[in-house]
């Protein structure tokens, strides 16, 4: 209680509200758009808090993270083009509901979520920074491997109906992953005398070039709107019986996404593709996935924005940045000379305690801003198409040079782009492909590093009771999904011969 | 059916010259057990398996099969592709004319293609006021980089 009042002091007698609401709404900015993530969100604005109150910056600086994890949906959903890494999964049904003339029903649920999320997120980061943190440090490489072979196995059911070209899709994800240098002995691979190929292919722009230039590409010519179209620029937020619909799909993205969120490297894109997967196997419209379901978007971003609360547990307990955002959000606080460690919320509680009120503020703000900047973006989506296809391209293309400074960087997404539009004309789904760009990695620099840990004993594996663990989880969900595909490829067979009697 | 046995012998090829590619990595005397090259010729012959598979699967697959899913719109391949060289187009003229004059020809050249319209005012205007606003996002608001010339 007292903690509590503290906090509402807090909030309205220091700047505290203004500097989230501010770096809320630059993280909307940078996460909606193309190839700008959020750790670039923060890190553009790192300078200006240099001279800020130690509190205000760490505000400001997680605010942006809050920000740009939620903005991501907004063209993920709106012109199929995931803003961050960790809005891919959004994608699937949040595109097919715009498709549908849904957009402002699939924001709605997406802001929603995504409010749920970060809300549950603080939540234990608030309540259970001690004991989670443990859990954080009992992963080990294998651990880490088994995990990413947790995340591969869910291709058998997100392969669209055909298992054998979602393998295959997979393995040329995994082999882009490849490209670049070797994570163990430093090798260059595959990058054919180009430096920028060094540091290897970065996943985001695999999925621009695979959702958002293929879909501009088998859309050309198409004749769109002439101007204001019918669609409804409203934010629906979701009425009741969706919410009820939704719950369950929003737990799972929570439990998942403060696991994920706990791991270094785990990440808001696998968190949100687990419980895609996880909320699909456990729903009783199974059948509405990819076809535009409230719960394919609920969970996803209930997952992605779990994980940018719960990243911050390693990060403030043991000063392990996780990703790249909580990297920048370490830079912020040994800027200010703040040390993260179990001295922090001795030495430090001022700025925990505005670090935690501010991320709530924001996070509550998150719906007020999403309803009023939300239907302008859903005006601009509806513009007549030959215009609207001319500046999706441009922001997509002005998108992707940011993520290197690069013109290699355009071409591997144009490149994507025709492979992408190549897999479309031929039934290869897409999200195999991803999968393996954002697991290949975890997968082979693991499986290596523990192999140097056991001098090559492969039983390593199955001494860690972690990694045996996820290594079985992973064995039932491609058996149970294998058992799946084979009864309904039975089952729609025998309706197929039913017809032609 | 064509297209599935086509589409495997393309993953062949792609196995096949990945496999080339992994053949050409160095070794180092830092080097694991595995090596840099142990994922690389897994995925290629992976690959090359699941290719064989695919075309088997199609030879030997019944009729029946073919044809079902849902048929959408797909633009054809002159049509794609030609939108796919307009944006070519522009990663060769960024670094030549610069961002800014870039992004305003890529915004008109869509816009006709796509539109199926003529040069006009109206496009002119749309594609400067376009050029000027991802300017001022990227290059001013943002500070962070595009394909400067000389001049831009």
């Amino acid at each position: 209680m007292e903690q509590l009042a503290a906090a509402f002091t807090m909030l309205v007698t220091t700047p505290i509200a203004f500097f989230a609401l501010a770096g809320l709404i630059w993280g909307f900015v940078g996460g909606a758009l193309p190839g700008i993530s959020a750790s670039i969100t923060m890190a553009l604005i790192l300078p200006f808090t240099f001279t800020m109150d130690p509190v205000n910056a760490i505000v400001l600086l997680s605010s942006v993270y809050i920000g740009a994890e939620y903005g991501g949906s907004i063209p993920a959903i709106l012109i199929r083009t995931p803003g961050t890494n960790s809005a891919a999964a959004t994608v699937i049904d949040g595109y097919e509901m715009k498709r549908q003339g849904r957009a402002g029903e699939a924001l709605g649920i997406s802001l929603w979520s995504g409010v749920i999320g970060s809300l549950f997120g603080l939540t234990m980061l608030v309540m259970l920074t001690e004991p989670l943190a443990r859990v954080a440090l009992l992963f080990t490489p294998m651990a880490y491997f088994a995990l990413g072979i947790l995340g591969l196995s869910i291709i058998t059911s997100l392969s669209g109906g055909s298992l054998l070209k979602g393998l295959i899709a997979a393995v040329l994800g995994v082999m882009v992953a490849t490209v670049g240098t070797d994570p163990i002995s430093g090798v260059s691979r595959f990058v054919f005398g180009l430096p920028d190929l060094l540091s290897g292919i970065k996943p985001i722009l695999i999925m621009i070039g695979l959702f958002a230039v293929s879909e501009l590409m088998r859309q050309s010519g198409i004749k769109g709107p002439e101007g204001d179209t019918t669609e409804s620029v409203r934010v629906k937020l979701p009425s009741w019986l969706t919410m009820r619909k939704i719950g369950k799909a929003q737990g799972i993205g929570c439990v998942v996404g403060t696991f994920e969120g706990l791991m270094p490297g785990g990440g808001g894109s696998i968190a949100a593709f687990l419980s895609y997967n996880e909320a699909k196997r456990w729903s009783r419209y199974r059948s509405e996935f990819g076809r535009g379901s409230v719960e394919g978007i609920a969970a996803p971003e209930a997952s992605n924005n779990t994980v940018a609360s719960t990243a911050l547990i390693p990060l403030l307990s043991f000063g392990i940045p996780g990703s790249n955002s909580t990297a920048v959000l370490l830079g912020g606080l040994l800027i200010h000379g703040l040390l993260p460690g179990p001295r922090l919320f001795e030495q430090n509680a001022d700025v925990i305690l505005g670090l935690y009120t501010g991320s709530f503020f924001s996070i509550v703000m998150q719906l007020l801003v999403g309803i009023i900047i939300l239907p302008i973006c859903i005006w601009l989506v509806n513009r007549p198409r030959p215009y609207l296809a001319g500046f999706i391209l441009a922001l997509v293309l002005s998108g992707i040079y940011t993520v290197n400074g690069s013109i290699v960087d355009v071409w591997i997404v144009l490149s994507t782009g025709l492979v992408g539009y190549l897999m479309v004309r031929n039934n290869f789904p897409f999200l195999p492909a991803i999968l393996g760009v954002v697991m290949g990695p975890i997968v082979e620099s693991n499986y290596r590093r523990s192999l140097l840990l056991s001098a090559g004993d492969h039983s390593i594996f199955v001494t860690d009771s972690i990694a045996l663990g996820l290594l079985i989880t992973s064995a039932l969900f491609i058996g149970f999904s294998l058992v799946r595909e084979i009864r309904d490829a039975r089952a729609a067979r025998q309706e197929a011969q039913a017809g032609i009697a | 059916m064509k297209k599935d046995i086509l589409s495997g012998g393309i993953v062949l090829a792609v196995a096949g010259a990945y496999y080339l590619g992994a053949r050409q990595i160095l070794h180092s005397r830092l080097e694991d057990e595995v090596g840099a090259d142990g994922l690389p010729l897994i995925l290629a012959a992976l690959l090359a398996a699941l290719g064989v598979l695919l075309i088997l699967r199609t030879l030997f697959a019944s009729r029946q099969q073919a044809g079902t899913g849902t048929r959408e719109y797909q633009a054809p391949y002159p049509r794609a592709l030609g939108f796919l060289a307009i944006a070519v187009g522009y990663a060769l003229i960024a670094p030549v004319v610069g961002y800014l004059v870039g992004i305003g020809l890529l915004i008109a050249a869509v816009a006709m293609y796509e539109g199926n319209i003529g040069p006009s005012w109206r496009l002119a205007v749309i594609a400067l006021g376009g050029a000027i606003g991802f300017w001022l996002l990227f290059i001013k608001l943002l500070g962070v980089e595009q394909p400067t010339n000389m001049f831009f």
